[in-house]
Order: C-alpha cells, then sequence, then structure tokens
C-alpha cells in the first residue's frame, strides 16, 4: 500500500474535519425521532389549550423530558403515540427511552441513586416500588399536586384508577407513580381443541371425566399429558403445556414465585414478614412441602412442554404459546390480545380462551378472604425521580398519560387496563369479545390476584434464590433440596442486608 | 515412485477437504444468521431448513427505516471514525515523542495499561458511570449518553496497542532523517508532518483500521454509558433479546448489518490482524 | 533544541487520556472494594468494610465455583485452539491455489462482534427452531437442549469460542512459522534426526516467543470472556456457563452489590496476574531445558 505523503496528508485531515463537524453537530443537538403526530391528538385538541399554558406558565416551553422503560406494547404505545400528541398540545418534548428489562433497571437505578437527574420519569414495576419507596427515590405525587394547584390538570383524577393504584402508594396513601399498564397472569387454553368433540370424547375415555379448562393441580396435568401424547399420536409439534422455565433468567423464578406456589397456597415467596425467615424452622414457608408439592409439579411439566420451555422467558411462552406448540399455559395477560388478534404474529388467531388459573384447595376461600391470591397482578407506572431537573414540566406529561381519554385506545393497543372507565369502552369491549373475555374476567376476578409483596429487597433475595429454582429445573437438584438450600440462601441474605438476624 | 505420486495427491486431496470443511464451519453462523433474518416471523416457527427460499425483507427494511436504528447506525459509525481518528494521531505523537526523546519511565507506563486489558470489564460500568455523569460536566452538559464519551473511553483500549505497534515502526525510522531535516532549517513539526508520518503511514492505516473494527465492536461499556442519543448498533442489537416476543427475523437483519463493514475492511487488513491483535509483537 | 518540552508535550495527550478513563476508574473500583454499598440494603449509603468484601470472597462458594468453572473453560478452550491453531498453520506454510481465499474467509470470525457472534450461534442452537437441536434430533435422535444440559451448554460456549479464536492463533502461528529460518531444520535433518525430533527441539523453542504471546493473549480473553457467552446462554442454565466475568455483571447490575462486585473484580485481576506469571516463568524454564 504505497501511498504518497501529500495525498495521505489530505485524507486524513479531511477525515479528521469530518469526524469532528459530524460529533460537534450531532451532539449538540440530538435528532429526535421523527413520529408522526397520532390518533390520541386528536382526542386531547380540546383541552390543548390548558397544557399549553400550564407548560408556558410552568417554564416549560421546549424543554425535553427524558424517560426509561421496557420495551413493550404500553411503553411504546406511550412513545409513539401519546409523547407526540403532548407535544403537540403542551411544547414539551418525550423522549422515551426502551431497551430491555434488565437494561432498564439497572440505568433507573444507577441514575437515581446517584443522583444524576438523567431520567425524569422512569418506569416502576409494581415489585421493584417497595425498593424505591424505600431508598426515597421518588417524587410524592399527591403532595407535588396539592403544593402547585396550577400543574393540576383538570382531566387527571387519581381516584378513577382501578385499585391497582394502591400499589404505589406509601403508607399515607400518597401516590408515587401514575400507573400505566396492568394486566393478570392468567390461564389460557385452546379453545379449539378444548371444544373439539373428537378430542373431548378421546379424554373422557381416558381420565373418565369431561374436558373443561382446569381447576385443579392434578386436572391440569392430566390435561397437559392428555395433549402431549395427542401431539405424538398425530404427528404435530404440539404439547401439553407451556413452562416459563428459562434456566439463566429470572422469569422462571418469576413464573414459580408468582404465579405456581401461591396456586398451592404458598404466598409472598414464602418469607416470614415479622422476622424476615424464609424457612420452615423459622416460620418461614419456602422449603414447607406446599411449596416442595408446587416446585416439584412445575418442574415435572417440563415432560410436557415444548424443548425451548428451558430457554424460555415470559416472551418465548408468549411466542410458543402463539405458535400452537402448546395446549395451555400460564401467559401474562398483555399477551392475550395480540395473541388472539394478530394474524402477523400468531398462528391461532380467534381459538385462545382465557379462564382463572387452577388451585389447590383452601387457596380461592384465602384469595376472596383476602388472606393469599391465586395469582399475579402484574403492571408498572411511570414515577418522577427526585433527581429528575424538570419535575413540573415532567408533573404534566404523567397526567397526560393518566387522562381517561387517552386510555380506551392504549388498552386497545397494549392489552392494559388501569382506570374503571376504560372497561366500559366501546373500543375495548369489541376487543374484549374477541379474546374470550379477558377484560371481564380481569374486571371482575381481578382481585383475586395480587402483586408482588412489599420487598425492599426484592431484586437481592431473587438473586440467590434463581439459581436455585435453575438447578431444580434442569434436574441438578431435586425441588426438595432446591428449596431447602434456596431458603438457607435467603435468611443469609437477608441478615446480610440487615433484615432480621 | 507411484506410491510417491499418489500419497502426494492424497495430500493434496486431504488438504483441500480439511481446508473446504474449515470454511463451511466458519461460514455456517453467518449463512444462518442471514437465512433468519430472510424469514419472516410466522415462517420461523416451522421446521428449520438450510435454504433460502423467499427474501422476507422487511426484517431489514423495519429497523433499517425506524429513525431510532439509524441514529444507532450514525452513532456507530461516528463514534467509531472519530475514535480511530484520534488513536492515530494521539499514537502518532506520542510514539514520535517516546523514539525521539529520553522521557524516563514513560515506557512504564504502557505496560500498567496492559492490565486494563486483564480486569474483567463489568466492574467498570460504575466508576465510569459516575464520572461520566457527576464529575465530566458544565452547566448542563454532562458525558453522559455523548458521543465524545465513548469515543474517550474506547481510546482505553485502542491506544496501549496503537502504541505498541505504531513503537516499533517509528523506531525503525532513523533519526538521520529528522537531522537532515534539521540542517535544512525545518523544526520538528515540519519533521514529524512531512517526513516521519508518510513513511509511518502503513501503520498508521492498520491502527486506524484496527481501532475502528474495536469501537465499532464494542458492546458492555456503549450499553451502560449511553441512553437515547448516542446509542450504538451493538446495543441495539442486544436490545431485541428482550423485547415483546423475541424478533429473531428482525434481529439477525440488524446483526447482518453489524458486521457489513468489518467485512468490507476484512481484504484490506486481514494481512495486519496478527500485528495488530497481538499488540505488535508479532509481526506479518 | 532538544527541549524535552516538546516531546513531554506530544506525549502528554495519550497520558492525560488514560489517565482520567483508565486508571482513575480503576482506583475507584479499589476503593469502593473497601466498602459495603448496595443499593438495596437496609442501610443506605457506603459503609467502611475494611477487608471484609475479600474475606466473604474467599469463603464465597458462587465465586469460588464461577471462578472454577472460568479456569476449566480457559484451560481447555486455549489448549484446543492452540493444538488446532498449530495444525492449521503448518498447512498454511506453503503457498498453494486457493490459499488466499482460505485465508481471508477463515479470517471473519476475528472481525464480528463479539455479541454478534453470540446472537449467531444462539440463533444455530435454540431449542425448537435452530438446525442445530433439530437435525441432531432427526439424524441421531440426540436431544440437543442448551436450557436444560448444563454439560451440553458448556461445550457448545468452547465450540464457540473455537470458532471465534482459532483463526487468531492459526495466523499468528503461521506468521510465526514463516519467520523460522529454514536451514537448522535442514542441517538437523542431514544429522539424522527424524520429523518429530526436529519439532520437539527445534521448532518449539525458535517459536516460543511467538507461543507465549499467541498463549497470554489467549488466556486473558478466555478468562474475561462475557458478551459471547452471555448473548448465547445468559449463564445458563443454572449457573453451568456463568463464568467470572457474567458473574461479577450479576453481582454488580442486578444486584447492585458495589462494593462486592468492585473487591471481586480486584481479585480476579490479581489472580490473572499472577495465573499469566506463573505460566511465563514455566514456560521460559521448559525454553531452556530444552538446550
Amino acid at each position: 500500500m504505497r501511498v504518497s505523503s501529500r495525498r495521505l496528508f489530505s485524507l486524513l485531515s479531511v477525515l479528521i474535519v469530518l469526524a469532528m463537524v459530524l460529533t460537534a453537530c450531532t451532539t449538540v443537538a440530538p435528532a429526535a425521532p421523527a413520529a408522526a403526530p397520532a390518533a390520541g391528538g386528536e382526542a386531547a385538541a380540546s383541552a390543548d389549550s390548558w397544557w399549553a399554558t400550564a407548560a408556558e406558565a410552568a417554564g416549560c416551553k421546549d424543554v425535553t423530558i427524558k424517560g426509561i422503560s421496557e420495551s413493550t406494547p404500553p411503553s411504546n404505545f406511550s412513545k409513539d403515540v401519546l409523547a407526540p400528541a403532548f407535544e403537540a398540545a403542551s411544547g414539551i418534548k418525550v423522549e422515551l427511552e426502551t431497551t430491555s428489562w434488565d437494561q432498564m433497571y439497572s440505568k433507573a437505578i444507577n441514575d437515581m441513586q446517584a443522583n444524576t437527574g438523567i431520567y425524569d420519569f422512569v418506569y416502576i414495576e409494581q415489585d421493584i416500588i417497595y425498593s424505591y419507596l424505600a431508598n426515597k427515590y421518588l417524587t410524592n405525587i399527591s403532595q407535588m399536586l396539592k403544593d402547585n394547584p396550577e400543574l393540576a390538570s383538570p382531566d387527571f383524577d387519581l381516584a378513577k384508577f382501578t385499585s391497582f393504584i394502591d400499589n404505589f402508594k406509601d403508607a399515607n396513601g400518597d401516590v408515587f407513580g401514575v400507573p400505566m399498564e396492568a394486566f393478570i397472569k392468567v390461564y389460557l387454553y385452546r379453545k379449539d381443541l378444548f371444544e373439539d368433540p373428537a378430542v373431548q370424547t378421546a379424554f373422557k375415555e381416558k381420565y373418565g371425566y369431561d374436558l373443561a379448562p382446569a381447576t385443579t393441580h392434578q386436572q391440569y396435568q392430566d390435561i397437559a399429558d392428555f395433549f402431549t401424547q395427542w401431539g405424538k399420536d398425530n404427528g404435530e409439534e404440539l404439547f401439553g403445556s407451556t413452562v416459563q422455565g428459562n434456566t439463566g433468567h429470572s422469569s422462571s423464578f418469576y413464573e414459580f414465585v408468582e404465579s405456581i406456589a401461591p396456586s398451592f397456597g404458598v404466598y409472598n415467596w414464602g418469607i416470614n414478614q415479622e422476622n424476615w425467615k424464609a424457612d420452615v424452622a423459622n416460620g418461614g414457608e419456602m422449603n414447607s412441602d406446599k411449596a416442595k408439592a408446587a416446585l416439584t409439579f412445575w418442574v415435572g411439566l417440563l415432560n410436557d412442554a415444548p424443548p425451548e420451555a428451558t430457554s424460555s422467558t415470559w416472551d418465548e411462552v408468549a411466542a410458543s404459546f402463539a405458535a400452537g406448540r402448546a395446549a395451555q399455559g400460564w401467559v401474562y395477560g398483555e399477551n392475550a390480545a395480540w395473541i388472539a388478534t394478530n394474524p402477523e404474529k400468531s398462528k391461532i388467531v380467534g381459538k385462545v380462551g382465557v379462564a382463572l388459573p387452577p388451585t389447590a384447595e383452601g387457596v380461592m376461600d384465602d384469595a376472596k378472604s383476602g388472606k393469599g391470591y391465586i395469582g399475579y397482578y402484574d403492571g408498572g407506572a411511570y414515577g418522577l425521580p427526585v433527581s429528575s431537573k424538570n419535575a413540573k414540566c415532567t408533573l404534566l406529561w404523567l397526567q397526560y398519560m393518566g387522562q381517561e381519554s387517552v386510555q380506551a385506545d392504549w388498552a386497545v393497543a397494549g392489552s392494559r387496563i388501569v382506570m374503571n372507565s376504560t372497561y366500559d369502552d366501546p373500543k375495548v369491549q369489541e376487543v374484549d369479545a374477541k379474546t374470550d373475555n379477558y377484560y371481564t374476567l380481569m374486571k371482575e376476578q381481578g382481585p383475586l390476584f395480587r402483586g408482588a409483596p412489599p420487598f425492599p429487597f426484592h431484586a437481592a433475595v431473587r438473586a440467590v434464590v434463581e439459581p436455585f429454582v435453575w438447578k431444580a429445573l434442569t434436574g441438578e437438584m431435586t425441588p426438595s433440596d432446591a428449596l431447602d438450600q434456596a431458603a438457607a440462601a435467603a435468611n443469609a441474605e437477608l441478615v446480610n442486608l440487615g433484615y432480621g438476624k | 515412485m507411484r506410491t510417491n505420486s499418489l500419497r502426494k495427491t492424497l495430500g493434496w486431496i486431504g488438504l483441500y477437504t480439511l481446508w473446504t470443511v474449515m470454511i463451511i464451519v466458519t461460514l455456517l453462523p453467518i449463512y444462518w444468521m442471514i437465512v433468519v433474518s430472510a424469514r419472516s416471523r410466522v415462517e420461523l416457527f416451522d421446521t428449520p431448513t438450510l435454504l433460502i427460499k423467499s427474501f422476507y425483507t422487511p426484517n431489514y427494511i423495519k429497523p433499517l427505516s425506524d429513525p431510532v436504528f439509524q441514529r444507532y447506525l450514525i452513532n456507530s459509525i461516528i463514534v467509531a471514525t472519530s475514535n480511530a481518528v484520534l488513536v492515530s494521531i494521539l499514537a502518532l505523537f506520542a510514539t514520535y515523542a517516546l523514539s525521539r526523546w529520553r522521557l524516563g519511565g514513560a515506557d512504564n507506563i504502557f505496560f500498567w495499561t496492559i492490565t486494563q486489558r486483564m480486569a474483567p470489564p463489568a466492574a467498570f460500568i460504575l466508576p465510569l458511570f459516575l464520572l461520566f455523569t457527576r464529575v465530566f460536566r458544565l452547566g448542563n452538559w454532562q458525558m453522559f449518553d455523548t458521543q465524545i464519551g465513548l469515543i474517550l473511553v474506547y481510546c482505553v483500549f485502542n491506544l496501549p496497542f496503537a502504541v505498541w505497534l505504531m513503537k516499533g515502526i517509528m523506531d525503525g525510522v532513523p533519526p538521520e532523517l529528522d537531522e537532515a531535516a534539521f540542517v535544512d532549517g525545518a523544526n520538528r513539526w515540519k519533521v514529524l508532518i512531512s517526513i516521519i508520518t508518510p513513511l509511518v503511514a502503513p501503520g498508521l492505516a492498520i491502527t486506524f483500521i484496527l481501532s475502528w473494527i474495536f469501537a465499532w465492536n464494542e458492546y458492555l461499556l456503549a450499553a451502560n454509558l449511553t441512553s437515547v442519543s448516542a446509542r450504538t448498533i451493538t446495543t441495539g442489537l442486544a436490545e431485541f433479546v428482550s423485547v415483546t416476543g423475541t424478533n429473531w427475523g428482525e434481529m439477525a437483519a440488524v446483526a447482518t448489518v453489524a458486521i457489513l463493514p468489518a467485512l468490507v475492511f476484512l481484504v484490506f487488513i486481514q494481512r495486519y490482524i496478527v500485528t495488530g491483535l497481538t499488540f505488535g509483537a508479532v509481526k506479518e | 533544541m532538544r527541549s524535552n518540552r516538546m516531546g513531554w508535550g506530544l506525549l502528554t495527550p495519550t497520558l492525560v487520556v488514560l489517565a482520567i478513563f483508565g486508571f482513575l476508574p480503576f482506583f475507584y473500583v479499589a476503593y469502593i472494594g473497601f466498602f459495603n454499598w448496595n443499593a438495596f440494603s437496609n442501610q443506605l449509603g457506603m459503609q467502611w468494610a475494611g477487608v471484609n468484601n475479600y474475606r466473604r470472597l474467599v469463603f464465597d462458594p458462587a465465586f469460588l465455583d464461577s471462578m472454577g468453572r472460568t479456569i476449566l473453560f480457559a484451560f481447555l478452550a486455549v489448549t484446543t485452539e492452540l493444538a488446532l491453531g498449530f495444525l492449521l498453520a503448518q498447512t498454511l506454510v506453503k503457498s498453494f491455489p486457493g490459499r488466499a481465499v482460505f485465508r481471508t474467509i477463515y479470517t471473519l470470525p476475528l472481525i464480528m462482534a463479539p455479541i454478534a457472534v453470540g446472537a449467531s450461534w444462539r440463533l444455530l442452537t435454540i431449542p425448537g427452531f435452530g438446525p442445530i437441536p433439530y437435525f441432531l434430533d432427526k439424524w441421531f435422535g440426540f436431544d440437543f437442549n442448551l436450557g436444560r444440559y448444563g454439560t451440553q451448554a458448556f461445550i457448545t460456549v468452547l465450540v464457540m469460542d473455537i470458532w471465534h479464536w482459532t483463526p487468531f492463533v492459526t495466523l499468528t502461528l503461521l506468521a510465526g512459522l514463516t519467520a523460522l529460518p529454514k536451514e537448522p531444520n535442514e542441517q538437523a535433518m542431514v544429522d539424522g534426526a527424524n520429523r518429530w525430533q526436529v519439532f520437539r527441539y527445534l521448532t518449539i523453542p525458535m517459536m516460543m516467543p511467538v507461543l507465549l504471546t499467541t498463549i497470554f493473549i489467549r488466556l486473558m480473553d478466555a478468562l474475561r470472556i462475557v458478551d459471547e457467552v452471555f448473548m448465547l446462554t445468559s449463564g445458563g442454565p443454572g449457573t453451568a456457563t456463568q463464568f467470572i466475568g457474567i458473574h461479577i455483571y450479576r453481582v454488580v447490575v442486578p444486584k447492585t452489590d458495589y462494593g462486592y462486585g468492585s473487591a471481586m473484580s480486584l481479585l480476579v485481576l490479581y489472580f490473572t496476574i499472577v495465573l499469566c506469571w506463573l505460566l511465563f516463568i514455566a514456560m521460559t524454564q521448559v525454553g531452556k531445558q530444552k538446550e
């Protein structure tokens, strides 16, 4: 490669200048994602003047606020539809960074921890709110609205939200996050298969009772075994159940403690909230017989699950089910809508049935009395970090998203409902019909489900317990040993963090 | 005679078989990635075949027309290029200085920079994050989520090998040339720019390209030190894995796009890769 | 004329960049290692812990397991790559038609982003639609499932690393081989030595510097591996492929145990340096004996 000195020099200098110019230009003015103003804008048009005035009064005109969330349909709706509409209405620009679940946490926590004010609003999953509250990361929204009446939108009313908002309140009933998504992890099943007469006859012949969505674990097991065999006999890639059993990701831990264990009667991870112990000897339930039965049942389902089960997080479970590879499973509600209606992503459009998950004896009564719960009520809110530098502008944005008028479209796009009135909206009812009345189920039976327990140490204890769940899934440990050791590890970590002795 | 030529032929057959197999093995993951990028989501659920029957272009068009991804690509290009330029210049200056002057103790510093390469990267995320957000600020501006931030951090990885590489080459340029130029009335700068630089140009070119590739490929720091504005394409790739219903087709398409520039450079640098990766210790 | 000022002036920008972005974080990591700092603990903020973190580390089974696993992986990877690389390098020494093409294509893995390497291997091995599990099941009835079998995952990661880095070893050793003088070999053959003896007593000692460089670089990188493995297995199933790089990431990021993670990083760095040092001594001793 012989280059003359002149040419090389000129090439280098051109490159240097080009690089410097590009760097200067783009660092100073980051390009905003260009999105066409969408339907949501029309709904807010009438209240336009209020947002614009409020924004101006608060000194927020042309300010850009930044947020971070997981990349899910509800978050993407807020980014693609609500943000541009808000900008049109108020002049405040919103930049929402959507990223993976782990990255989102680490960046939000790093920011709030270091008080660096990078993010003006953060996604708060219902299970992490307690840690955030304990660390005093978040602004008291109720208080802020009281202190700044000129910022309180007439279209925003905290009382209109479903009881899900209670998760984001402190002991005084003040709200620290505006709910943006909520769904229950339900029992999905293949309605077409369950209603097929040939299948029904074969099942009754084999098991002696009519085929119907399972209400007990034994029934669930029978159905799972049946369909796995059916798949084999008919040469189809059909299995009896999904299992969210990724052996390297927290999702498996979550399916166990959020859905399976509670359905057997083990609540709040089996951790005794008075002395902060997890093992039976000290009053906990993590290694109780019920818990061991739960883990054994769940790990046993792997025999009836598609091979990708041990690599499946919530996303893959939904994908497997949508590909028609499983006859039933515990699936997060946010997926129910697209699996039932979107032919581009799902092979089983119109064939999805929704029901309450099976439970052990006594669990339903516990749930009804409030002592326990039958499954997981998931969801999240957008919160305002104390470290934010644009608190007032962000408060306006949060209220904009919390308006009643935007909820219906949001529900249709993201299968989530956080406001009572949304259930009655005609658009939502239309989708409800197509998804075997998932929304009706959520409205009526929602109270039987509950979110994560109020643990500020949520992530730390999860990190020490999950390896044992993984080992049980791979068969490296028996469920019994896994839970015994998990309970011991949880105890140790709790003491290490300063809870209990 | 007969057996000798038979052995020879067998030897040739063996050699070519071996290398054909090696090439197939080498290309298999990349080929499969392209195959996946050509399939739609629903097609992917079917049994896997190794043939490409149809090309599902939306997998490419969707991310490439998404302004967010376009920004990632542009950021990657800017960061990689600027870093390569910066490293080349700094290495040129530094090695010239080390080669032409006796600067006490400076040599040892570069030995210590090897330890940077030995340490597990994850723990540096927090200190760099704090530095970028707390220490390096000017009024409202902070170094977090800027291209400059990444460009400077990548220097830490690229400079050591660049300096080792360039030092060898620089030492090969006799100081007599400098002396001759001084006699003619030139000053140091002129010597450096007009005489030295052209002579070490091949070394600079290698430095440039290898730094470019490293900066382009880097993931961990890019993911943790950027947010919306300065994100690079490698981070964008990792994000796909946790998006609802992991879109393998689009992820494969983005991955294919991510390896294209390196493919282009491959032809130019494959002769110098060894020198680069061994810190100049082994020369081709 | 020869004032040192200009020299230092030319050198300073480099030193400054390295000091600020390289050493400063490094010292900060060392500093944090002496504190108990966990974002989720009951006591907020940093608490002085002295050498407690290090003491905990020595008895921490998760840490020790991970280290052991990493060392095993590094050992297997480096030795296999060395053997395979040497073999392939030998075949490339003499020119033959098509050699350039083979070499160029063979270099591809080296320039791919590690995360892309992990992604492409993941696509190959996903149970359910990857071709490898599918064909292994179809042709051999073999249940290949990375989510289930730890040993399979470990081996796959090993194979991926070998795929990724053997070209590096091959090319480096090739450079070394082509630079070797031919006369000693020819002399020895004339003196009646056979191919094996020539290899063992002449080639290897002469190749020692190149071999050392290659082994060090591979060893350092194998001990630090993160991106590819994370993309392929997330460290699973269970902890079967949770090498120390990923383990530290897990401690620092989701667990936010900054103090502990920092102490761990320093300890691992120290260990790596010691290991390389021992290896260096061992190999130069072996080299000396041959003479």
